[in-house]
């Protein structure tokens, strides 16, 4: 039997294919937005077709669909989401409008401010009010819900977000409004903070909530169609949905919270470090994700992924847990340029696929980071995606040319200065991320992924005074590969009290509530279920809270505060250099994640034909003339300078590294001291 | 001579400096003022006390950084590697006595080449009112404690008399610690930074480099003041009253373009007065450059370069710089603020697609009194019913963001938190439609709010706007003025002032806040 992993991107659509054995196949369809549906069907063919089999007799040898989707990420960039009512507390209808008070862009005071998730005429107080202890300052008036709805119903909106002041404490009011809500507007996508995310901090809340509205409709009818013509071509498994914490769920629990999906394209990639950490990789990796137009930075500490719940996606603030990922805005499509300063830059604009880099002939007349790449050598225009695209090098020299002239630099300086100066933009934003979560990266060994990362990877490593980079050969479709290794996964959180010594009989409570919440919702899973408690805790009159692991026997133990306190003041110490002993730590929430763990899928074990080996001229500082070996055919260590080759990405080899295959299904790479 | 490449890769390695100071400041600072609102600020400066990088934080700070740094190498001759400096003192290079600045000198090979700073504002800095925000002070004495350029280290190592000294004057002595030890972690930071990258290129290659920056930035001004209309213009902007009986205190700016350069010339303005509307010589020299850089593109590297093409001309005893003693607290954001739109409205006719309506006026509000809950006593400031932004030639103005030396950039809290940690109860917090002026563009709205004190409590105020809001620009309308109100419960209203102090304010008051906007832009 086969597990499948599918990642629809924006361009294209990737599946991986695991047999018993470890067999892996892999397939690439064109990805196809109006509806994704399609691309998934026609990669699924092409994965048969690649192992000898038609659509239904694939889909009949299949066990397990693990999915990726950028449906719900597309409607929030693009701000093509569902057309959504807001029910409110009434007096504090502006929340999501307000955004704290906080504009993007400090220095761009003529920017204009963008257009708000929910107009403000669909954003609707309703008459009610708890207080901050959860009790009821003013009921919930049946006649102002009624007028709402009525407005709402008449208004024709797909989804409504119900969203009161302090309903995280009291679900009460939200419950009776949405259920008035379904009653009266049947068909429409009713979603509530308290079921979203039962968290105090009222934005956070109602903007992660108004956002599960927006895009709830547009995931449930795409998965519901993808579900339907998997059905209809002979597919009888389950399918799940790649989250953006990392786990999967179900297409109805992914329908529900389908704001929790923004980030399930990417969760791939992370999964896949994950899997490759818990394969033997490095337990200490940063994820170096290198794309046409951005770079995307993820960290993985003692084999484990960051969360993190900041996470804006187009104009949405999305507060559920999430894989923490950094963008960097450059990648091998961003364009070199002079600026207004007189000095060269690299990005933020972006070739992309349309006019292109300049060698590959269409409009692009402006160098790119991949023009470099190529009047350097480290690309084979003979061989680039495979063959499928032929360079201009001459193209590429002339937009060098027209742009080393400005700078006085000939244009094979103009192109290592590029070269360079991405990889120097490269290190430092990896420097920032790292810091930013306390981490110094020089323990670290650099993954390098995604099509453009092979040839900056080594040099990347260098700058941070990292020792190791690892390129794993799934590289073209790592995303995919990494879905087949993730397990079902639910995320629930409960706010406490917020001042005081923590209540620990209040958290277990919480806990006990939401262990329950967890093994109710993976009640049909027939594996076994495991759980992990964590806090969220900080000083006093501190506003980012730090996650501390929590050992369940604190939670009935007469010194389960104490206990619990001394790990927040250990954790402080470790990440900010000093702790505060004396002071009793705020319990701010308490979060429990309940798994399911899926069948575990065998590493790979096939590798494809070897290619014949050649020698190119490349220029690194001079030009000489290196190797070039196929990725695939490695069956020894390869000492720098060299280029390793494969069909989607290069990977070069600076004097002194040394590249080492490993059977597992990665090149390990050793940088000289 | 460095080569453009290594120019560019070093200008992003100060970036990211500069950068990662912010984050470990913002990790690692104590106050819900630095780590929620964060108003701190970065800067790398050279030993020529020019500003050479410094990370987006709070626009008013940041054009006075050069400033301090200037005091404190004039007050200490022979800096040393390990030295740590602070200083706050409005008359020796500070801006005024909440913004403390921490500075650690960097050496290559023995010579001082950088310095590397942290600004931050304290939640108390001691004087006679809590937070530091006192209308009725007509002295610096009465503001606070003042720190004139002082070494507080001992061959490197901190000397805990002088940051007890410090702390003893302040009303929250741990939590000053905390903050303390976090900007001067930051700015060490930043120095260990800036070491490393003077091995890793060599210090001539980072120094060459650092004049090309500057070089470059000033290029980059240069070329956008070049498509400027040649000429002098003036302009005013008003405040309503210094608190102490002197109304209409006006800021006069006479602006000359000429050859890319500008010349601000600010003498013609009003005399010094009474209260802490006052600024100090740095913050008005800060003020200048913010308005400068606002009128630029966002893409102008902010640096000393960038502000070559600007000049600026003060007279000592007027209201943008005040004489040695008067009281300047509440300058970083008025007069700051009026200093900024005189020039705009002087240079919206040399640069009409540039110059922004006006941005609204602060008035904060602070309350104090004992939780009934937990019989503690308690410290509100208000963030919250912000004023609008004003509009420009591409759109509408932000609402609800704040006031131009903010511009969008401080937070304000959560209410359900603010209800949970206080007896308070906020029963309405939206836009005030209408505030925000008319014209092509609108001015963004602000924000209406009413809150119920639910103990016993004191008020103060500190800020304008009462009676002179947000300018319109070329030909917008000028955006609505703040109105505050408390209402008793015995049914009595009253009209809050902009500079008050002791409010009674009964178990069960009202108060209710309508925000100015911002001002509009175009004629509709």
């Amino acid at each position: 039997m086969l597990t499948i992993g599918i990642d629809v991107g924006g361009t294209f659509t990737d599946l991986a294919g695991i047999d018993e054995a470890g067999r892996t196949s892999i397939a690439k369809a064109a990805s196809t937005p109006h509806d994704p549906s399609d691309g998934v069907l026609e990669g699924l063919s092409l994965l048969a077709q690649g192992l000898g089999l038609d659509l239904p007799g694939l889909l009949a040898a299949t066990s397990r669909i693990v999915h990726g989707t950028t449906v719900a990420t597309n409607a929030l960039l693009e701000g093509k989401g569902a057309r959504v009512g807001m029910l409110t507390t009434e007096g504090h209808r502006d929340i999501i409008e307000m955004r704290e008070g906080l504009k993007p862009e400090r220095y761009n005071l003529r920017l204009p401010p963008s257009p708000a998730l929910v107009p403000r005429g669909l954003r609707i107080g309703v008459r009610e009010r708890l207080r901050a202890d959860g009790s009821v300052e003013i009921a919930l008036d049946p006649a102002s819900l009624d007028a709402a709805l009525d407005l709402l119903a008449a208004d024709g909106v797909q989804g409504v977000a119900i969203c009161f002041l302090h309903a995280w404490r009291n679900p009460a009011h939200e419950q009776l409004a949405a259920a008035a809500a379904r009653a009266r507007l049947p068909g429409v996508f009713v979603t509530t903070s308290s079921d979203v995310l039962p968290q105090i901090k009222e934005y956070e809340r109602f903007s992660t909530t108004v956002a599960n509205a927006l895009v709830g409709p547009i995931v449930q009818t795409y998965l519901g169609r993808l579900e339907t013509r998997l059905a209809a071509a002979g597919y009888a498994g389950p399918l799940f949905i790649m989250l953006s914490h990392g786990g999967v769920a179900t297409v109805a629990e992914a329908g529900l919270l389908a704001a929790g999906t923004a980030l399930s394209g990417p969760a791939g990639g992370v999964a896949a470090l994950t899997a490759l950490a818990r394969q033997g990789a490095g337990a200490y990796l940063v994820g170096f994700d290198m794309g046409g137009t951005s770079t995307d930075i993820a960290l993985i500490r003692a084999g484990a992924a960051f969360l993190s719940s900041a996470r804006g996606v187009g104009e949405a603030r999305i507060a559920l847990p999430s894989l923490d990922i950094t963008t960097l805005g450059a990648g091998g499509g961003s364009i070199a340029h002079l600026g207004a300063d007189g000095m060269l830059h690299v990005g933020p604009r972006s070739a992309g696929a349309a006019p292109g880099p300049a060698c590959y002939g269409t409009d692009g007349s402006e160098p790119t980071v991949t023009d470099a790449n190529l009047a350097l050598g480290y690309l084979d225009p003979a061989n680039f995606l495979g063959g499928r695209r032929h360079l201009d090098v001459g193209a590429a020299q002339a937009a060098l040319h027209r742009l080393g002239t400005t700078l006085g630099l000939n244009p094979v300086e103009t192109a290592a200065g590029i070269h360079r100066l991405v990889n120097a933009r490269m290190a430092d934003g990896i420097r920032v991320a790292t810091v930013r979560r306390g981490i110094d990266p020089r323990r670290f060994a650099l993954l390098g992924f995604g099509g453009a990362a092979g040839l900056h990877a080594t040099a990347v490593a260098a700058a941070l005074g990292m020792r190791r980079v690892v390129v794993p050969v799934q590289a073209a479709v790592l995303s995919a590969w990494g879905m087949l290794n993730t397990d079902l996964r639910v995320e629930l959180v409960r706010s406490l009290s917020q001042s005081g010594a923590p209540d620990i009989a209040q958290a277990a409570d919480a806990v006990q509530a939401m262990q329950a919440e967890g093994n109710a919702r993976l009640r049909w899973f027939d594996g076994e279920l495991r759980s992990a408690i964590t806090a969220d805790m900080r000083y006093g009159e501190q506003v980012s809270d730090i996650q501390v692991a929590v050992d369940p026997a604190w939670l009935t133990a007469p010194d389960g505060a104490e206990r619990l306190a001394a790990a927040f003041h250990d954790r402080h110490a470790a990440l900010y250099t000093y702790a505060l002993p004396d002071r009793m730590p705020v319990l701010v929430n308490i979060r429990v994640t309940v798994t399911g763990g899926m069948p575990p899928v065998p590493a790979t074990s096939n590798l494809p034909t070897p290619a014949p080996v050649g020698r190119r001229n490349v220029y690194l500082g001079d030009w000489q003339e290196v190797a070039v070996h196929r990725l695939d055919a490695l069956d020894r260590p390869i000492t720098g300078p060299a280029l390793i080759e494969s069909e989607t990405t290069t990977i070069l080899l600076r004097t002194g590294d040394v590249a080492r295959p490993d059977p597992r299904g990665w090149l390990g790479i050793d940088l000289p001291d | 001579m460095s080569d453009p490449v290594t120019i560019s890769v070093l200008q992003n390695r100060l970036n990211a400096v500069a950068e990662e100071m912010g984050e470990a400041m913002l990790h690692t600072s104590y106050s819900q003022i630095l780590n929620s609102s964060r108003d701190f600020s970065i800067g790398i400066v050279d030993a020529a006390c020019r500003l050479v990088a410094q990370a987006d934080h709070i626009p008013i700070h940041v054009g006075a950084l050069p400033w301090a740094v200037r005091a404190v190498a004039d007050a200490f001759a022979s800096p040393a590697a390990g030295d740590v400096y602070l200083l706050n003192d409005p008359y020796a290079g500070g801006s005024h006595l909440p913004d403390l600045t921490a500075f650690v000198p960097v050496f290559a090979g023995g010579r001082l080449v950088f310095w590397s700073m942290v600004r931050a504002h304290q939640s108390d800095i001691g004087g006679a009112t809590m937070g530091g925000y006192n209308p009725g002070a007509t002295e610096i004495w009465q503001e606070g404690v003042r720190v004139p350029p002082i070494r507080i280290t001992d061959n490197g190592v901190i000397r805990d008399d002088l940051v007890r000294m410090l702390a003893a004057n302040v009303r929250h002595p741990a939590d000053f610690r905390g903050d303390l030890a976090a900007m001067i972690g930051a700015a060490r930071l930043g120095e260990r930074r800036m070491l490393e990258a003077l091995a890793e290129f060599g210090a001539e290659t980072v120094l060459a480099a650092v004049d090309a920056m500057l070089d470059g930035a000033e290029r980059h001004a240069r070329a956008i003041v070049a498509t400027w209309a040649e000429g002098t213009w003036t302009g005013e902007a008003r405040l309503d009253d210094d608190g102490h009986g002197t109304q209409d205190v006006t800021v006069r700016a006479t602006v000359t373009v000429a050859d890319s350069n500008v010349t601000v010339d600010l003498s013609a303005s009003d005399p010094q007065v009474k209260g802490f509307i006052n600024s100090s010589h740095a913050n008005m020299q800060s003020a200048v450059a913010m308005a400068f850089a606002y009128l630029l593109d966002p893409e102008v590297a902010r640096n000393a370069g960038a502000f070559r093409p600007l000049t600026v001309i003060a007279r000592e005893g007027t209201v943008v710089w005040a004489r040695e003693g008067a009281p300047v607290t509440m300058c970083t954001s008025h007069c700051a603020d009026e200093i900024v739109e005189a020039i705009i409205v002087a240079l919206a006719n040399a640069c009409p697609e540039r110059a922004m309506g006006g941005w609204g006026r602060r008035l904060r509000v602070a309350i104090e009194g004992t939780d009934p809950r937990t019989q503690r006593r308690f410290i509100w400031h208000m963030f919250h019913a912000r004023p609008g932004g004003g509009a420009s030639a591409n759109g509408d103005g932000w609402p609800n963001a704040g006031e131009w030396h903010t511009v969008g950039g401080l937070k304000f809290g959560s209410i359900e938190v603010a209800e949970a940690r206080f007896p308070l109860h906020f029963e309405h917090h939206e836009f005030n439609p209408g505030s925000g002026g008319a014209g092509r563009h609108r001015g963004g709205d602000g924000g209406a709010m009413w809150l119920r004190v639910e103990a016993p409590a004191t008020a103060n105020t500190a800020g304008d706007g009462l009676r002179y809001g947000a300018r319109g620009m070329l030909g917008g309308a000028d955006g609505k003025v703040h109105r505050y109100t408390l209402h008793r419960p015995d049914g009595s209203e009253r009209p809050l002032g902009s500079k008050e102090v002791g409010i009674d304010v009964p178990d069960g008051s009202r108060l209710h806040i309508l925000a100015g906007g911002g001002g509009g832009w175009g004629r509709r």
